[in-house]
């Protein structure tokens, strides 16, 4: 293990000074369920830590306002998740994290901390002999011509196509969550749709988060469309893995008929990926079986397979059609 | 005594064991303990031309850094199945040479793990790369026939029994098809661990193993040391299912580097180290031509295989000695290969040659019901047999159709329709219903028990067999509580640790056979021994009257038939068991596995709500330990069907997916209820406790059994595991 300095901030601003003025190789750190998994794997090798985790008030979290749902950048995935509120009002947002990682890791991972997962891809995480661009850049992308059976199907590129492997930030891309960031020049407001990068030639950057910019907490818009909602999610066991296709869907329904849908895929592509065509062409009319189905082939339309992940394609197509149907029973 | 059940009684260890009282090797944190870590191979094959360690030596808290340089003076511990002791015949850096990625290239030890993992880090190697070969279907594989091979005959000479092929050109109705089964790992959850420390020029090894005597002999020939000057301490191993059966490669390092040091030296294999450093899995392949008459009587079956080793080491299967005696079928051919590939030497992984077969032949004997239009367990009980097909002699016990006819009845199969697709569940899932039988064979080792009573009625014994957590103890417990009426907390036993009785390998399901009798052997001849005191004492008073302090006793005991020169290989620490042809019989335990699975509609995602297993292993001893293992193997099966494959990308050589999180075993919400009973009818003519192995057989079958019930849910034959959510979409 690489030697690093370890500081427990005592406040947001002082979190965020130690960080900026702390250079390249400094990192904010949470839950530390990602980063120290990955400097064990040397994936990563921060030179000076800033535990945020104890931070006084970013734990909180509330459910319960009229016109928006708030959740501290620093609140426990297993502790949200077991919201009552949230899980009768908003299911997809509480399935999104009951379906993640296992429930020791909930319980220490952090809501903030859960959008910066970085992905899974074995070349990524194994480093020697493989190349990865994201991991030294310019070194190439083993996995395009490799086991790829778990990698991108929607927004690849020539240099990565590694799959964005988190579930909480699928669901609040559907309901169109804000994060509030704070760096060093003060305070922004980001729509989660922009948080994450498509890989492009810089798979490295994944964020549009500067490296000292901390997430504060993540606002997501009060929504009729919050409890006929599922995140429903397909993998290779029933419990901690990670999806093989994943869907989260929300519907406002007005009898039979689709008022507003919202749909955004998990585990097929290199971001949290919003599907809005498909989303359109539901509205307006009855959520038949072949509706649903039509609305997963639109969201599926742009897929590109690679050597083993064809499949997903189909089984992406299903899993929207499945998840728009257990959306429409809770209506 | 074997004519009377054993009642239920707690495990032993297991109020330890969920408290965490429980010791391991890597639970060692003594002061002034050195921790190591090991550097490995980014190449698939090939030389290290160069290794740079000077940034490793220049950690801070870096004590040693062994290369091939340091220790090419170290000699191989030998093959386990040509001789020797270890899982493989090469024993890493101790030359440049590379034989498969991942293979340990240097251990850093450090004051500290931090340390001594960057040091790890940092070992620089240049490498020649040679041209490698990973996998069955590599271009131009080297294929060895193994009837062709050195391996010694007739162990490894093809079998065969009647005309196969004649019966199999001449049937009615033949089935054909090849299976194929990918690599995978036995990941035991304590991981490969070693604490080696030296007093006196003596060196003691804690290590979680199933074999502490190979361990000892194995690193004394390493060494070129007298193996009495070594200590192997395992009194509980944390899992083996064949992964600990041999002296593994990272011993002899943790050893050397504290004898360098002078100080204790702990070394854990990390998981994804585990990959490539101790046995696997190997990849196999099947073809299968099966042969039967109009009225379903199976007349010839054809098994020929493939399966992977290493480029160093000839690894042997025997896969056809299972599948020739699962029915009775007068005419057998097998014909097994092995194909060289560049990777570590694989092992016996759970049930390593049963499984496989089975899931080929069940399968394909399940499609012969199909095409007869036949009860897959009427055809079964159909093909039954009492005399093995291959040596002519009767079975010792065989209670498969037992098996069969119970598990059906528990199961509720008679309420099983027949065509494919033609059960639902109520949440619209499709339901299917399959059924396979398994077999293993009923070995039994050599082993010295030693008992001893003392006046104030505290009771020590000593066997040669291993706690890996299937319930030895909780076994030989039962056992000296009935035999002897003593209290068990008066009991001690010392098992799994050298220095005691020879500690013989625990492994291929004769842990009970050898130990269970050998234990009522020894009870027996210390009863006989207080024979002539009065016999209203308890023993112990009975010792007191006689003025003795204490009174010890001990048996030597070999398989049937065995020859007394075994007993050198027991105590040189050399596999010293028999079976399953002994003089006069043949012995084999059975089960019988009932499986629902539930086809989800949408997304196809496999489920496994329902499993019935019933097996016979003779006499049950511990009736809790038991099922847990019958579970434990039905659970085995599930994830060998449907779940765990070690993947490999040939352009890198090793394995993929090298950590729990990608190699996907069944978690909890996987499983659902598995129903177990066993026929519990002993088999005396074997051993007088009348018992036979479990452990093993649990496993086999299982798979088949998955595989029938989603063709028989889907209509669609799958003959490649595992089965994933791909092959139904």
């Amino acid at each position: 293990m690489r030697p690093f300095t370890y500081a427990r901030a005592g406040d947001e601003a002082a979190a965020i000074r130690a960080v900026s003025s702390g250079g390249r190789g400094t990192r904010f750190l949470a839950g530390g369920t990602t980063l120290y998994d990955l400097m064990k794997l040397g994936a990563e090798a921060p030179e000076r830590l800033v535990d945020i985790s104890a931070l006084p008030g970013l734990a909180s979290f509330d459910t319960a306002g009229p016109r928006e749902l708030v959740f501290g950048a620093g609140a426990r995935m297993s502790d949200v998740a077991a919201d009552s509120r949230l899980v009768a009002e908003y299911p997809a947002l509480s399935e999104s994290l009951w379906k993640a990682a296992s429930q020791q890791l909930r319980n220490m991972a952090s809501l903030g901390g859960n959008l910066l997962q970085r992905t899974r891809c074995a070349y990524f995480r194994g480093g020697e002999p493989f190349a990865c661009n994201k991991r030294t850049p310019g070194s190439g992308c083993a996995a395009r011509e490799g086991i790829d059976r778990g990698h991108a199907v929607l927004g690849g590129s020539e240099a990565c196509i590694a799959t964005y492997p988190g579930d909480w930030a699928v669901a609040l891309v559907a309901f169109d969550a804000v994060v509030d960031v704070a760096g060093p020049n003060g305070a922004r407001t980001i729509p989660l749709q922009a948080l994450h990068r498509e890989p492009g030639t810089t798979p490295e950057v994944e964020t549009s988060l500067a490296r000292d910019e901390m997430i504060l907490r993540i606002r997501v818009p009060a929504t009729p469309l919050g409890r006929a909602s599922t995140y429903h999610k397909i993998r290779d066991r029933e419990s901690y893995a990670f999806a093989l296709a994943s869907a989260a869907v929300a519907l406002w329904m007005e009898g039979d008929v689709v008022r507003e849908a919202r749909i955004a895929l998990g585990g097929l592509a290199t971001r949290p990926w919003r599907a809005q065509e498909a989303e359109a062409g539901l509205v307006g009319r009855p959520l038949t079986l072949e509706a649903a189905r039509a609305a997963g082939e639109a969201a599926l339309r742009n897929a590109r397979p690679g050597h083993h992940n064809a499949f997903r394609i189909e089984l992406g197509t299903r899993t929207v059609a499945e998840a728009l149907l257990i959306a429409q029973r809770r209506a | 005594m074997s004519d009377m059940p054993y009642p239920d009684a707690l495990r032993v260890d297991a109020f330890d064991k969920v408290r965490g009282v429980q010791r391991y090797a890597a639970d060692n944190a003594r002061p002034g303990l050195a921790h190591a870590v090991l550097a490995t191979a980014t190449i698939a094959r090939g030389t290290v031309r160069r290794i740079d360690a000077a940034a490793a030596r220049a950690v801070p808290g870096v004590r040693l850094v062994l290369t091939h340089e340091e220790l090419n003076g170290l000699k191989p511990p030998g093959f386990l199945m040509g001789g020797g002791y270890g899982f493989q015949s090469i024993q890493p850096i101790t030359s440049p040479h590379i034989a498969y990625r991942g293979q340990p290239i240097a251990l850093v030890v450090a004051d500290n793990l931090e340390a001594a993992a960057e040091g790890a880090r940092l070992i620089r190697a240049d490498y020649a790369a040679e041209p490698h070969q990973v996998t069955l279907d590599a271009p131009e594989a080297d294929i060895v026939a193994q009837a062709d091979s050195p391996l010694p005959k007739p162990m490894f000479a093809d079998v065969k029994a009647g005309e196969a092929d004649a019966a199999y050109a001449a049937a009615a109705i033949r089935i054909e098809a090849d299976f194929r089964h990918p690599p995978q790992h036995q990941n035991p959850i304590e991981m490969l661990s070693t604490v080696a420390e030296w007093r006196d020029g003596h060196l003691t090894v804690h290590e979680g193993t199933q074999n502490a005597e190979a361990i000892r002999h194995g690193l004394a020939r390493q060494l070129g040391i007298e193996p009495e000057r070594i200590t192997v301490l395992s009194p509980s191993a944390g899992g083996g299912f064949g992964q600990k059966n041999s002296l593994q490669a990272h011993t002899v390092l943790a050893a050397e580097a504290a004898r360098r040091l002078e100080r204790p030296v702990k070394l854990v294999v990390t998981r994804a180290q585990i990959f490539h450093d101790s046995s696997f899995r190997p990849a196999s392949r099947h073809r299968i031509r099966l042969g039967a008459d109009t009225a379903g009587r199976m007349v010839a079956l054809i098994h020929e295989t493939d399966s992977q080793t290493s480029r160093h080491d000839l690894f042997p299967t025997q896969y056809t000695e299972l599948s020739a005696r699962l029915y009775g079928i007068a005419g057998f051919r097998g014909r097994e290969r092995l194909v060289r590939t560049d990777v570590q030497t694989p092992g016996y992984m759970r049930a390593p040659y049963e499984h496989p077969a089975a899931f080929a032949v069940e399968c394909c004997v399940d499609e012969l019901a199909y095409r007869l239009g036949r009860d897959p367990v009427a055809l079964r009980l159909a093909n039954d047999t009492t005399a093995d097909p291959i040596t002519g002699q009767p079975y010792s016990s065989r209670y498969l159709a037992e098996c069969l006819r119970r598990g059906a009845a528990r199961f509720g199969w008679d309420r099983r329709s027949m065509e494919p697709g033609s059960m639902r569940a109520e949440d619209g899932s499709l339901m299917g219903w399959g059924v396979a039988i398994g077999a293993y064979k009923a070995a039994t080792a050599a082993a010295i028990a030693r008992l001893r009573l003392s006046a104030d009625g505290a009771v020590t014994f000593s066997v040669g067999v291993h706690e890996m957590g299937q319930g030895i103890r909780t076994a030989i417990f039962a056992v000296l509580v009935r035999r002897l009426g003593v209290e068990p907390g008066r009991i001690t036993l010392e098992i799994g640790s050298t220095g005691t009785t020879p500690q013989h390998l625990t492994a291929g399901s004769w842990g009970t056979a050898t130990a269970i009798p050998a234990a009522e052997e020894v009870c027996d001849a210390l009863l006989r021994a207080l024979e002539t005191l009065p016999s209203r004492l308890s023993l112990a008073e009975r010792l007191r009257a006689a003025g003795r302090p204490y009174l010890e006793v001990e048996v030597s005991r070999r398989a049937p038939g065995q020859p007394e020169a075994v007993m050198g290989r027991l105590t040189s620490g050399l596999p010293a068991a028999m079976g399953p042809a002994y003089p006069g019989y043949v012995s084999f335990s059975h089960v019988a596995h009932f499986v629902e699975v539930r086809v989800e509609p949408s997304t196809r995602r496999i489920r496994v709500p329902r499993v019935v297993s019933v097996a016979d292993c003779g006499r049950v001893i511990s009736p809790r330990t038991a099922a847990s293992q019958l579970r434990g193997g039905v659970i085995w099966g599930i994830g060998a069907a449907l779940r765990e494959v070690s993947e490999v990308d040939v352009r890198y050589g090793g394995f993929l997916n090298a950590d729990l999180a990608e190699y996907v075993l069944p978690v909890h919400a996987d499983i659902g209820t598995i129903d177990v009973e066993f026929v519990d009818a002993p088999d005396p003519r074997l051993n007088a406790a009348g018992v036979k192995g479990l452990g093993e057989v649990s496993m086999v079958g299982v798979a088949p059994a998955i595989a029938n019930a989603v063709h028989h849910a889907t209509g669609r034959r799958l003959r490649a595991l595992p089965i994933r959510v791909e092959d139904l979409l």
